[in-house]
């Protein structure tokens, strides 16, 4: 197994009253609440994080989302240039540039290559769906957000694979007439491809398509389903089996040198779930696509107005949870119950790599561990700590699980 | 390729009609008896229970269909711009037996209407533009036209009538099936009127070929696009008069019926 390091580059550093007095703390709150000094010296420590990882043999993984306490990373390519040039050994996943957001495909592609080419091949891209406040930062319509995604993910894939020169492009969403990226990415034909999903249909062409399939704070039930369409699709297909390299999953983990530590400063974590989620319910249970019209029996009928909301990334399964039902199960989540739901890794390393391996099993296992390392107000020294002991005591263990065909 | 069943409520005072055009499976409204008049829904489809239709109906036979999409209308694969919509209306007005009929479109329906009268005049009589969408007006930092997609559903229930309290729909009390087709509108008023929002940035140019005797409609108290808009709108079209119904929001010829009717029908029969 190996394994990925994540931090988001939350900023929690708004007045709890302003939190609670705004209906979204994403989208809509004004930056005037982001102090740039603050933001600098909050990417110098993360940035370093990463430089860590990297010393430490640790895999590194940005992320990208807008406008919000969340995360400050609304430029995911910057931040992956700086990790290309800056780490000297580990891969970088990109998960990702929000492709359904971006006008331009064919930019995005010469991005990942620029970034392939300055890190000498140890790039790995990843595509998000996005979804819920990202439509309103990104200016995109949601109703057709997934068929812009496997669009651009399409001529992505073509840009980065391209050797003879110009192509054209004329899609639904995206028309470019002239596509010939140079420099052309380093690894053939293009970096490892990812994807972040959990409904059923989007899994489904995910397994058709070979990506990288991964899973965020989803839970045992979620991820097996998940896992499990996406190897029907293929055995549907008439596609080889694939191991369980192709499966990923990434939740809270936080390795103390006691169990006791490993709960107290990961629990830190949690604000992720308990303060960053709240979203207006234009960005959340009306937005339109978000969930079939059938479904707005429960959805419209249920959660009290401007209240917490989810976000894309738990975003309910279409039709079988309302999105507020699902938000309120995790912003009132406690450490205990998070562990239990198999989104939170906390403890010694034993502990931590028990728990892990318990979650590998319940899922039919998995060849890549994302970690949500650092959120909400954990500090630089912390989080170093969680690096070093995991990727001295446990990541060494997990890299002893050798990928096997997935049944 | 529908989703949903036609409405057979056998208890509603009227019910829709089902009627293929261009390969679309629609549904209709259809009340009243006189001049034909094709209307075009807005935000919401038109409720058959609605008292505009009835006092409406006393001046004219109104045809009302639900736009592809939209309530339990069916969209073809692929239909998914206002160019879609306006050719699929040119369309419709070719399947009417009538010569001529007036055309009236309210909100996004009157986007719709002032483009199809654009481009197809001879087919009508009169046209009735009810705080309707379509142009831009303002510069760029003043949007016209509310961003409903990205405001507070509290704000824009408050900004769509002049009384809300009397007028917002209560979610809880309204049926599983009106939910339902509540959704299907958001999504396609979405799909559709997105980007660039709910306007053509081409129309403004085009609305001196409307050549029939317009009436541009508004609810005074509209704070989804405000009256000085839909005074712009008039002021591009030709042979047009602008008036305001007092005590209405963006939906007149619900919270105003009597008013709104009488000014259409005041309109109708100069």
């Amino acid at each position: 197994m190996d394994a990925w390091w994540q931090c988001e580059v939350p900023y929690p550093f708004v007045p709890q009253e302003v939190l609670n007095a705004a209906d979204s703390v994403r989208a809509s709150l004004p930056n005037k609440y982001c102090d740039p000094k603050i933001a600098a010296d909050l990417f110098e420590e993360v940035i370093d994080e990463f430089l860590l990882c990297d010393d430490l043999g640790l895999n590194v993984l940005a992320v990208e989302h807008h406008a919000g306490i969340n995360s400050l990373l609304g430029a995911n390519p910057l931040l992956v240039g700086i990790l290309a040039r800056q780490t000297r050994q580990v891969r970088i996943l990109s998960l990702g540039t929000l492709i359904s957001i971006r006008k331009d495909p064919v930019r995005v592609a010469e991005e990942y290559a620029t970034a392939d080419v300055i890190s000498r091949g140890r790039l790995e891209i990843g595509f998000v769906k996005s979804g819920g406040t990202e439509m309103a930062s990104g200016n995109a319509n949601p109703v057709n957000n997934v068929e812009r995604y496997w669009e651009a993910i399409d001529l992505i894939k073509k840009a980065l694979s391209q050797r003879d020169g110009p192509f054209s492009w004329e899609g639904k969403h995206f028309t470019h007439r002239h596509v010939n990226i140079w420099p052309r990415p380093w690894q053939h034909p293009h970096p490892r491809m990812w994807s972040a999903t959990g409904d059923p249909e989007t899994a489904a062409e995910v397994g058709r398509r070979g990506m990288v399939h991964v899973l965020v704070l989803r839970g045992p039930e979620g991820t097996r389903r998940a896992y499990a369409a996406h190897r029907k699709a293929r055995a549907e297909a008439g596609l080889p089996k694939v191991t369980t390299d192709n499966f990923a999953y990434a939740a809270f983990v936080y390795v103390g040198d006691t169990d006791e530590e490993g709960v107290r400063v990961g629990s830190k974590l949690l604000w992720f779930l308990h303060t960053s989620l709240k979203s207006a319910p234009q960005y959340s249970k009306f937005l339109p696509g978000s969930a079939p019209p059938h479904a707005a029996p429960q959805i419209y009928r249920t959660a009290p107005s401007g209240g917490a909301a989810p976000v894309s990334l738990v975003n309910a399964e279409k039709g079988v949870a309302s999105a507020g039902q699902n938000a309120a199960r995790l912003t009132s989540l406690t450490a205990e119950q998070a562990t239990a739901q198999g989104i939170f890794f906390a403890g010694n390393p034993d502990t931590v790599y028990k728990q892990v391996m318990e979650f590998y099993d319940k899922v039919g296992g998995f060849g890549h561990l994302s970690l949500v390392g650092r959120s909400g107000f954990m500090t630089h020294a912390e989080s170093e700590k969680s690096i070093r002991l995991f990727s001295k005591e446990v990541l060494p263990r997990l890299r002893e699980i050798k990928p096997v065909i997935a049944d | 390729m529908l989703r949903y069943g036609a409405v057979t409520n056998a208890t509603e005072p009227a019910v829709a009609e089902r009627l293929a055009v261009a390969g679309v499976e629609l549904e209709i409204v259809r009340r009243g008896a006189g001049r034909p008049v094709l209307l075009l829904h807005g935000v919401q489809t038109v409720d058959p229970r609605a008292r505009f239709l009835e006092l409406l109906g006393r001046h004219a036979e109104i045809i009302a269909p639900s736009h592809p999409g939209f309530g339990r209308s069916a969209r073809p694969a692929g239909f998914e711009t206002v160019y879609d919509l306006v050719h699929f209306y040119l369309d419709v007005l070719e399947a009417l037996p009538h010569e001529k009929v007036t055309l009236i479109g309210l909100s996004f329906g009157g986007w719709l209407a002032a483009e199809v009268a654009v481009k197809c005049c001879h087919r009508l009589d009169k046209l009735i533009l009810v705080d309707a969408f379509g142009i831009k007006i303002s510069d760029r930092e003043t949007p016209d036209i509310l961003d409903v997609f990205n405001t507070s559903p509290l704000e824009v229930q408050r900004r769509s009538w002049h009384d809300s309290g009397k007028w917002a729909p209560d979610f809880n009390a309204l049926s599983d099936d009106e939910l339902v087709v509540r959704a299907r509108n958001w999504e396609a008023l979405c799909l559709y009127g997105w980007h660039p929002y709910m306007y053509n940035p081409q129309l403004k140019r085009w609305l001196r070929r409307i050549t029939v005797p317009t009436l541009v409609l508004w609810g005074a108290s509209d704070g989804i696009v405000k009256p000085s808009y839909g005074r712009a709108y008039g002021d591009l079209i030709p042979d047009s008069r602008f008036e305001v119904i007092e005590r209405a929001g963006h939906h007149p010829e619900i919270e105003q019926a009597e008013a709104f009717v009488d000014a259409v029908a005041k309109f109708l029969n100069r």
